[in-house]
């Protein structure tokens, strides 16, 4: 395994042409960049006294979009801090943050494009890459491409990507390249092994397919499920302040149960921590749901009440739909009779492990407390049940009134951008419009009856497919942009990693990965800090916010913008395709053209025009329009919540579902409601409301495996990054590496000691890891954080080894949204 | 002259580390060698154990132990009370290392704590230890700021380069005043929870000193006489996972 070293040849090719037709970036003393000339290519330090540049631009470690300051002095960045003009940021850090200097000056970056010499791929074969020029690169993957067009097999062609944000990477881009191209795997997401279980119970619930946003500061009562609010869940930094605020500032003190496997540092810090079975999450939820009925507390002016005003809702007995007005609620009655009436906490109790009177306790307090906000993320629905535990827990928001109130929670508005400089409808060919491609399923059977006919991606299925021509072919050309299936998908090394040895492989990271250690071509891109890049807020508090990436200096390196790079390779595709990407110019332009939208519509911070927006480094208008206040729906007319919306207007705008109100009876699941019968099994009567249903453990072993995301993740490089791998798991003591949180019990009872090796094993696999014995985690669970293992991820992931999570978690998807269950594997273990 | 001192609220802690990553990059400290370090204790059974963090920058206190055993008095204490290494005149005995109550303080040229080692990677050059490419601007030997050379000890300097540099007569450093943001220490700045509070001790009307006063702050190991300047503050004593190190059975365990 060669991948990095290879990359001297880069230095020694430039020295040897000169600078190429791309232009060498000059770093520094006018040096150019190559492998080993970082530190001579270095100027003279800069002086003291201070004169640093600050360019505001937005961090890339994570999708909360955090806007930065970063500090360039002398042209040399040295230093990252929050924005204080961002919204999200408020001039603070998550401890990734101040890392991305070290990711610019990352000594394993590519340093140029390349191509690959050896034709065979393994792990242990040496790609050899060689540098090419950037004309020869785009031409390279575009004739590939207009040969496959022209062939009708365009369809072979898949553009995956990752983290893409904004007009610039993704919706100017990426979707209309697939469109104009025309290919039905152009582009795949990745949220499928993101966090679909939330879109989908959200989609089946309220009609929103969308995360939510949450006005936590005025909230007094958090019911957190496996989002780990303090490690990992988005927007970390906000969430930071957030916790701040309402743990240490506001009156009255915000309370905060918190449930997960094991005692982490959110499970700490709240009032309560509950340590759940794995994928059990929806039997609390309908049990709290339970208690809420019975006694009583749920809110009258959001769910409507018995028409004669007494509380009819008795454990176990059924009752008239009749005898119930409902107001924003459809079904609840229905729920009741079929689901709910005998979901008490004792009977949760014995599912989930937790203590009966700690459930009762816990639901008294979320339904007598408002307002109270239930979240939930991966965890709760990233099992086979998990669109089922997601649409219990996201029903207690119902229950209580929050969706849309103060304190509560609602959807994000986009921004106002001005016009793209092309309309990619306008340059629809034929064969785009009817050619072949539009017959032939998704690679990964997204939206097929025999696939995931709900799912909005599964990329995590495309390896599988491709080695058995499930979907009726197999990929020809794979282009990838922020993504590494190779390494992060289930069963990784079995399905996706065969899969990429017969693809011909474009990767466009500007790091080394176990994906470009099997690409053909490298088109690294600019690190983040090198970049011009627009974003729309992820779902954060509702109003609309949009912050713009700058370069801070320029690249050190022969590496190009991805949103570029793909307009230059749409522009050799013949046909209309290339008019369109040759309209749109650049990544910079487009952003051009969507400032042109703030000059109608300026944002709160002044913020009017490009520059405007470059200074500021966002645009935002507060606050969020719509309000629900005591069941009436409210929007803002400029001075306050003062306009009274219509049903019609909620149905259009809020609760976006069959009925326009919050659906206990899913009418989106209905209109499914064959194919979800057939393959799920579930009862008819009760298949479209939340209910329990056991999960599907895999693995075949004896003990559950979690691996979850910490706060060093650094959107992966965290693998790779010295400062990150030292401070992984510090309450577990992973300051070299990734340990594997083990029981006492357990671990006695298999004569595995603290800090001895283990060897874990599930149907899929084996992994060696590190013990950590320690009462953090359930008896029943070992707790591995996903991190390290990588193969080909720089020097110190190499050095490092470590264990990688994926070869041991077998491939089983919700059926219904698609989630990949990462946390559904049992696995065995012993000492190694 | 201002008496500086910080404040650090256990209540809002929530043991992130990004005091520990700002100052990493802003101190431009080895991996694992962090001026800057949250602890993490674990007590306690399932389903009821209890973890526990608690984050230790130097206390640069008052009547510093490791001042008094340096033989050359590379160790001292600022006029605005903040303690500093001469790195012109540390001979690298590491007594004040053996001294420091708190565990605050590093030499150079020890194992690193992951391989390969970040100084073969970025290697320094004259008495420089390493050259990360992403340095800062700022090296000021006399006061132990910037990359360490080899041979010396190091340790927080309540970023010094940016303290040093606040008007006269300044109550508050904070992030969230423009006017100070700059000379407000890395740590505090970025903190998101806004669990670190930063200025003149002297002064009855800063910051620090009400939250001391009202939130009766309390110092580390007080009994060692060394009077740190870094108080810590807490609400009812039993809301957030940041505590004070005591063993349930009343033991301080730093």
């Amino acid at each position: 395994m060669n991948i990095l070293n290879t990359l001297i040849t880069r230095r020694r090719f430039l020295q040897a042409a000169g600078a190429t037709s791309a232009g060498a970036v000059a770093l520094g003393s006018g040096k150019i960049g190559g492998f080993a000339t970082l530190s001579e290519a270095q100027a003279a330090a800069p002086e003291a006294s201070g004169g640093a540049t600050v360019t505001k631009s937005i961090c890339g470690q994570c999708p909360a979009r955090c806007g930065i300051d970063i500090y360039n002095t002398n042209g040399r960045v040295h230093a990252i801090y929050g924005n204080n003009d961002h919204p999200i940021a408020n001039g603070k850090g998550c401890p990734k943050m101040h890392l991305g200097t070290y990711m610019l000056y990352d000594p394993d970056r590519f340093k140029g494009p390349m191509k690959r010499t050896n034709p065979n791929k393994g792990r242990n074969e040496d790609p050899k890459f060689v540098p090419i020029s950037w004309d020869e690169a785009y031409k390279t993957v575009a004739d590939r491409l207009n040969n496959l067009r022209d062939k009708g097999e365009s369809h072979k062609f898949g553009l995956f990507f990752g983290r893409g944000w904004g007009a610039t990477d993704v919706g100017l881009t990426i979707v209309p390249f697939g469109e104009l191209y025309g290919s039905p795997n152009a582009p795949i997401g990745h949220s499928s092994i993101c966090s679909d279980g939330s879109v989908l119970a959200k989609q089946c619930t309220d009609g929103n397919a969308s995360y939510s946003s949450y006005d936590y500061r005025h909230s007094n009562y958090l019911l957190i499920f496996g989002a780990n609010f303090l490690e990992a869940f988005r927007p970390y930094n906000n969430n930071l302040q957030v916790w701040g605020y309402i743990r240490g500032v506001k009156t009255p003190k915000t309370r905060v149960t918190y449930v997960d496997v094991h005692m982490n540092q959110t499970a700490a810090a709240a009032d309560r921590a509950l340590l759940v079975k794995p994928g059990t999450d929806g039997a609390l939820a309908l049990a709290i749901a339970h208690v809420i009925l019975t006694e009583g507390l749920w809110e009258k002016s959001f769910v409507g009440d018995f028409k004669d005003g007494a509380n009819l809702f008795k454990t176990g007995q059924t009752l008239d739909p009749a005898s119930f007005n409902e107001k924003w609620v459809k079904g609840l009655i229905e729920w009741w009779n079929a689901e709910l009436k005998d979901r008490t906490p004792k009977w949760a109790a014995g599912v989930t492990t937790i203590a009966e009177d700690l459930i009762t306790q816990t639901a008294r307090e979320f339904g007598s407390t408002r307002p109270a906000i239930a979240l939930f993320e991966r965890g709760a629905h990233v099992h086979s049940n998990g669109v089922l535990n997601g649409m219990a827990i996201h029903s207690l928001n119902a229950l209580v009134g929050s969706l849309f109130a103060e304190g509560g929670l609602g959807y994000q508005m986009g921004p106002s951008y001005g016009p793209s400089p092309a309309n990619a409808a306008d340059y629809m060919d034929d064969y785009a419009k009817n050619g072949p491609h539009k017959k032939m399923p998704r690679i990964d059977l997204k939206g097929h009856e025999d696939g995931y006919l709900m799912a909005k991606n599964m990329i995590q299925e495309v390896g599988k497919n491709h080695l058995s021509g499930k979907a009726g072919y197999k990929l020809d050309t794979a282009l990838f942009y922020m993504t590494n299936p190779v390494f992060s998908t289930p069963n990784a090394k079995n399905e996706w990693e065969e899969a990429v040895k017969t693809m011909f492989v474009i990767d466009t990271s500007p790091f080394p990965s176990e994906v470009a250690m099997m690409a053909d071509i490298i088109l690294p891109d600019n690190t983040y800090i090198e970049r011009y890049q627009d974003a729309p807020t992820y779902p954060f508090q509702g109003f609309p916010l949009a912050q713009l990436r700058v370069p801070a200096i320029k690249p050190l390196y022969d590496t190009r913008t991805f949103g570029d790079s793909l307009i230059a390779i749409g522009s050799l595709i013949k046909g209309p395709t290339s008019e369109y990407f040759k309209k749109l110019e650049s990544a910079e332009n487009i952003v051009r053209h969507l400032a042109k939208g703030f000059e109608k519509d300026p944002g709160d911070n002044g913020v009017k025009d490009f520059e405007t927006w470059k200074a500021k480094g966002c645009w935002f208008k507060k606050p969020y329009v719509y309000r629900q206040v005591r069941g009436e729906f409210l929007k803002w007319d400029g001075k306050g919540y003062n306009n009274p919306m219509s049903a019609e207007d909620v149905k259009k705008d809020l609760l976006m579902t069959d009925s326009g109100k919050f659906e206990f009876v899913s009418s989106y699941m209905e209109h499914k409601k064959d194919w979800v019968l057939a393959k799920t099994g579930r009862d008819p009567v009760k298949y479209n409301m939340p209910h329990w249903e056991e999960p599907k453990y895999t693995g075949g072993g004896d003990v559950h495996f979690i691996s979850p995301k910490t706060a060093m993740h650094a959107e992966g490089r965290g693998g790779n990054i010295p400062h990150a791998i030292t401070l992984l798991q510090p309450a577990a003591g992973g300051n070299k590496g990734a340990l594997a949180e083990i029981h006492p019990s357990l671990a006695s009872a298999k004569g595995i000691k603290d800090g001895g090796r283990i060897k874990i094993k599930s149907a899929v696999g084996e992994i060696i890891a590190t013990a950590r014995v320690t009462e953090l985690t359930r008896p029943d669970t070992i707790v591995l954080p996903f991190e390290h293992g990588h193969w080909a991820w720089g020097r110190w992931a190499k050095a490092l080894g470590g264990s990688h999570v994926d070869e041991i978690v077998p491939q089983q998807s919700d059926r219904i949204s698609g989630m990949c269950n990462y946390y559904t594997g049992k696995v065995t273990v012993e000492r190694a | 002259m201002a008496k500086w001192g910080m404040v650090i609220d256990l209540e809002k802690c929530t043991g992130c580390q990004a005091c520990s990553t700002a100052c990493q990059m802003e101190n431009n400290r080895l991996p694992g060698e962090n001026y800057q370090d949250v602890l993490y204790y674990t007590e306690g059974k399932q389903p009821t154990p209890t973890l526990k963090w608690f984050p230790r920058p130097c206390m640069h206190c008052e009547e510093p132990s490791c001042l008094h055993v340096c033989p050359t008095k590379a160790t001292f204490k600022t006029a605005d009370g903040v303690v500093l290494i001469d790195w012109n005149k540390c001979i690298g005995c590491k007594f004040c290392m053996i001294a420091c109550p708190y565990g605050v303080r590093f030499y150079t040229d020890e194992k690193p704590l992951i391989e390969p080692n970040i100084k073969d990677v970025f290697k320094g050059s004259g008495d420089l230890s390493w050259n990360p490419p992403y340095k800062g601007p700022q090296q000021d030997n006399a006061h132990g700021v910037g990359i360490q050379p080899n041979g010396v000890v190091s340790k927080c300097t309540f970023c010094y380069h940016k303290i040093s540099k606040a008007p006269a007569g300044t109550a508050n450093l904070t992030n969230e005043d423009e006017a100070t943001r700059e000379f407000t220490p890395a740590c505090v700045r970025t903190c998101a929870p806004t669990a670190r509070y930063f200025g003149d001790l002297d002064n009855p009307n800063s910051e620090v000193s009400r939250m001391i006063s009202s939130k009766k702050g309390t110092r580390l190991l007080e009994h060692t006489g060394n009077k740190p300047q870094v108080y810590y503050v807490t609400g009812s004593g039993a809301g957030g996972g940041a505590a004070v190190p005591m063993g349930r059975n009343g033991i301080n365990k730093v």
